[in-house]
């Protein structure tokens, strides 16, 4: 019985339902209770069912209904469950066949190679027997003609020798007999070799069946594998030392155990010898190898294996490990109120693809906060906007097709100043600075011109160094603290300022400076050379700069007394950095992450 | 003024309904009113001479009757946006030889810096005027026109030529209590006679200006021309007297709160290449005893109005830095 038969007895049966609604219907008129036990109408009072359940008609017509939708509900999932059953079986059949097909097929082949093997044999070995023929055929013409020869020869021999014993002469005759009788007793002394000079029978070599009779055996045998197919990477599966290899199988051969060899993908094109091949015995097909290098590149291979053999290898894949996690550069990273300019180490030998930046605020409590990624990174610096007065930890990743590395350790950074550091690079030779980076000291040695290392980038007249600052037009204030006696250049200048010129003489740099007369202090507020006289009767030892790039202003304060000394007001066109410079020996402080004070910045 | 007022009417409604005569209560009424009238005229004693809207704010120019230089003195004075609505802290400025109210107000352009820094400008007049003293026309330089800021102690000016006493008292109790005026904020500055004046007042009152500033003043009168004719004048021979309106011998014996002072000049000022002004005296002395000073010697300026105008903004600024902390 199918599915649809069931099916259609189903109908059946609801149309008899309803068909017994109709007769319950017309009878009604007698009958008016219904009995539960028995299931059958009946009069109220009928002495056959006293003791029995009676309802009214329409809760027993209700109750029956319930008890009709419920076995039906059943016999509805009987019927799904088998309408599975019987697709299943139909796949089944589709599989048994495709099945079949496979194992014919590969009968067939088997087969057909033994075939082709044999007839190639036997087209050998008839070769063989053929050549063999000819081989006796050639020899024994051979004998045959040398015979005749030796006849024809023979034969003129006796017949000259007739003629000769026809010979009346006697004379002439014992003249020629003697020759010609030598001739005959030679001729008749030798030898006649009347061996055949080749045998009559074949030699037939034993044939070599040996991997006839194999592949035969092969043919009940199982198969070799076939090869197994390399899965590409799986992102984010592989660490720094390891890496999650996948492969598959794309057949239904029985596999016992994969074997899988991996090799360092090196670049270095000097070395002539591979690197060696390591491998492992696997029974899933995935497995994780270890002890791997940082940021390197692995060619994998992986072949399968069972009773029968080893199949061949499968294409080569190459994997990469993460790389190792780069180093924040602290003493070269500057902030401001809105923005930061981190800068790192690769950590890494070789390249990577590219970094990732992280940054979250840094919560009072050790709560967790929301953290914010720049991604794709080229280079190894980055510059972040951030919100004013917040603390931030960031955390930099280096990215290759492996996945991200680890986070690098972290850097704490405080938008609530200006925080740079000095440029050592720039600084002229005779400059000397601090082991953090802030103090610099001119000293009061003569170091012979030999002796100073000067490179383009250095100051080489005015003693001079600059700082860094967040490339963002934005407003910047640090302090610097100086000796009574410093004489000194202080304020901002553009990067590419001339390094052989002193810091306010050229219009690339503006500066504070403090010249110091056996009678006075004099002050000047240099830019392209030109001062305003300007006189200042309380010495500024904590001087305070306020850039502002929107308003175009670069103010000085004695930060001491809140007083302002003075105010450059110009356009700048490009970035500028902090200058600071020494005229004659002294020293000079700087103080960064500090907050402009009001008085500073209201306009 | 105007409760006081209210208040009488609120009187004489009670009044007139005892009075069951209106002609009583006529006379009644207006002699309440004329009451009420006389005390409104002497407690206030300012009547506005003019008013004209500027930056969003108004320059005034009110009149009264001064009890220091017992004639009707006028001052002018610039209410910032910000005072319709709060107090604001005042910067009183001291005009120069032969000046009035008038040439601050109108040659200076100080109103738009006043606007925004949300600053009060009182600019007094630079004598007493029109009390008949004879001798007061003869010179530009003394008397009408050059109060030079101090109390006088000779005859015939002793009576009137109070200009110390009228800035440095007078003038703030009236601004305070009849202006929206921080009592607590007050800075000084001015021009020439009245550098010296806006010097002198803060030197001799420690703590009393948040800060002071002073166009080309002049520095050290007893040692110039000017202030010698003027002081010989109003104080007497004795030199000892003189000191004690010398802003420069002031800074010397000065302690107290700490200043910040502000001072431009120009270069091409006559009057400081004729020795009047002498700024270098004023500056050694406070370089002497830590006064912090900033002077500029503003190149190719002169000692005119269009110099002040140039740079009245950083004054302001300067003095705002203080005020509105």
């Amino acid at each position: 019985m199918d599915a649809y038969e069931v099916r259609g007895r189903l109908d059946v049966i609801e149309e008899e339902e309803a068909a017994d609604e109709d007769a319950f219907v017309m009878v009604q008129d007698s009958p008016d209770v219904f009995c539960g036990d028995c299931g059958v109408l009946t009069v109220r009072g009928a002495a056959a069912h006293v003791s029995h359940a009676l309802v009214t008609l329409a809760a027993g017509a209700q109750q029956m209904k319930d008890q009709l939708s419920k076995s039906r509900s059943k016999l509805s999932e009987k019927i799904i469950e088998m309408e599975n059953f019987a697709s299943n079986l139909e796949e089944i059949f589709i599989t048994v066949e495709e099945n079949f097909g496979r194992q014919e097929q590969n009968l067939e082949q088997h087969y057909n190679e033994v075939l082709q093997t044999l007839s190639q044999r036997n087209e050998a070995r008839a070769a063989a027997l053929d050549e063999q023929k000819n081989d006796k055929l050639e020899r024994l013409y051979g004998q045959l003609l040398r015979c005749g020869q030796t006849l024809d020869a023979s034969k003129e021999l006796i017949e000259s020798a007739q003629e000769v014993h026809r010979r009346r002469d006697k004379r002439a005759f014992l003249q020629a007999v003697m020759p010609i009788m030598k001739r005959v007793e030679q001729f008749a002394r030798e030898e006649v070799d009347l061996k055949l000079g080749a045998s009559l029978d074949f030699d037939v070599p034993t044939t070599d069946l040996s991997d006839v009779r194999q592949m035969m055996e092969s043919i009940n045998v199982l198969p070799a594998p076939s090869a197994p197919v390399m899965n590409p990477q799986i992102a984010n599966s592989a660490t720094e030392t390891s890496l999650h290899v996948c492969w598959s199988l794309f057949s239904d051969d029985t596999v016992e155990f994969y074997e899988l060899y991996w090799r360092l993908i090196s670049d270095d094109c000097t070395m002539e010898t591979p690197q060696e091949v390591c491998q492992l015995k696997v029974k899933e097909t995935h497995c994780t190898v270890s002890d791997l290098l940082p940021n390197a590149q692995y060619e994998l291979w992986v072949t399968a294996t069972n009773t029968t053999g080893i199949s061949p290898a499968s294409e080569r894949a190459v994997y990469m490990t993460v790389p190792s996690p780069p180093v924040i550069k602290a003493r070269q990273c500057v902030s401001s109120l809105d923005a930061a300019l981190i800068r790192w180490d690769s950590g890494n030998t070789n390249p990577v693809e590219s970094y990732t930046l992280e940054f979250q605020e840094a919560s009072a409590d050790g709560e967790s906060t929301a953290t914010e990624s720049i991604v794709a990174i080229p280079s190894c610096e980055c510059l972040v906007q951030l919100q004013s007065w917040k603390r931030y930890i960031i955390h930099i990743r280096a990215v290759n097709i492996g996945g991200p590395s680890d986070r690098s350790p972290p850097l704490h950074i405080s938008t609530t100043g200006t925080f740079f550091h000095l440029l050592e690079d720039t600084a002229h030779p005779s400059l000397s600075l601090s082991a953090d980076g802030l103090t610099m000291f001119y000293l009061d040695e003569d170091l012979p011109i030999s002796h100073m290392t000067f490179s383009d980038n250095t100051f080489n007249r005015c003693v001079a160094v600059l700082g860094d600052l967040v490339p963002i037009r934005g407003q910047y204030y640090w302090e610097m603290e100086v000796d009574e006696s410093a004489e000194f250049r202080v304020g901002v200048a553009y990067e590419d300022t001339q390094r052989n010129s002193y810091l306010g003489g050229n219009n690339t740099s503006w500066c504070m400076r403090h010249i110091l007369t056996p009678s006075r202090h004099k002050y000047e507020f240099l830019h392209n050379g030109w001062t305003p006289d300007i006189r200042i009767t309380v010495q500024p030892l904590r001087i305070g700069v306020f850039l502002d790039y929107g308003r175009g202003i670069l103010s000085f304060y004695n930060a001491a007394l809140r007083q302002h000394l003075y105010t450059f007001s110009c356009q700048f066109l490009h970035y500028v950095h902090p200058c600071f410079a020494l005229d004659n020996p002294g020293a000079l402080t700087l103080c960064t992450g500090l907050t402009a004070p009001p008085y500073v910045a209201q306009p | 003024m105007r409760r006081l007022h209210e208040s009488r009417v609120l009187n004489m409604n009670r009044l007139t309904k005892l009075f069951d005569k209106p002609q009583m209560v006529f006379t009644y009424i207006n002699s309440e009113l004329k009451r009420s009238l006389f005390v409104y005229r002497s407690a206030m004693a300012l009547t506005q001479v003019s008013s004209n809207k500027c930056c969003d704010g108004y320059q005034k120019v009110f009149e009264h009757d001064s009890s220091e230089l017992k004639c009707k003195m006028k001052f002018a004075i610039y209410l910032p946006p910000k005072a319709e609505s709060s107090k604001c802290p005042v910067l009183y400025w001291l005009s120069g030889l032969t000046c009035t109210e008038q040439n601050f107000i109108t040659k200076a352009g100080s109103q738009q810096a006043a606007s925004e820094h949300g600053i009060i400008v009182v600019a007094p007049d630079t004598s007493p005027r029109g009390c008949n003293i004879e001798g007061e026309e003869e010179s530009w330089d003394f008397g009408t026109g050059a109060g030079f800021y101090v109390n006088a102690t000779q005859e015939p000016w002793k009576t009137n030529y109070r200009m110390y006493s009228y800035v440095t008292e007078e003038l703030p109790r009236l601004i305070n209590s009849n202006f929206p005026a921080d009592p607590e904020k007050m800075s000084i500055s001015g021009h020439s006679m009245g550098g010296h004046g806006a010097l002198i007042c803060a030197l001799k009152n420690p703590g009393k200006y948040k800060s002071v500033s002073a166009f080309a003043p002049i520095c050290n009168p007893i040692q110039c021309a000017w202030g010698q004719k003027a002081f010989s004048g109003y104080l007497g021979a004795d030199k000892s007297t003189w000191e004690l309106y010398d802003a420069t011998v002031l800074a010397e014996s000065y302690s107290g709160p700490e200043l910040d002072i502000l001072i431009d000049q120009g270069r091409d000022d006559q009057f400081l290449s004729s020795s009047q002004l002498l700024p270098d005296n004023l500056i050694a002395a406070c370089s002497k005893k830590k006064i912090p000073v900033v002077f500029r010697l503003q190149q190719g300026y002169d000692h005119s109005y269009y110099f002040i105008f140039s740079f009245i903004n950083d004054h302001i600024k300067h003095h705002a830095k203080y005020l509105n902390a």
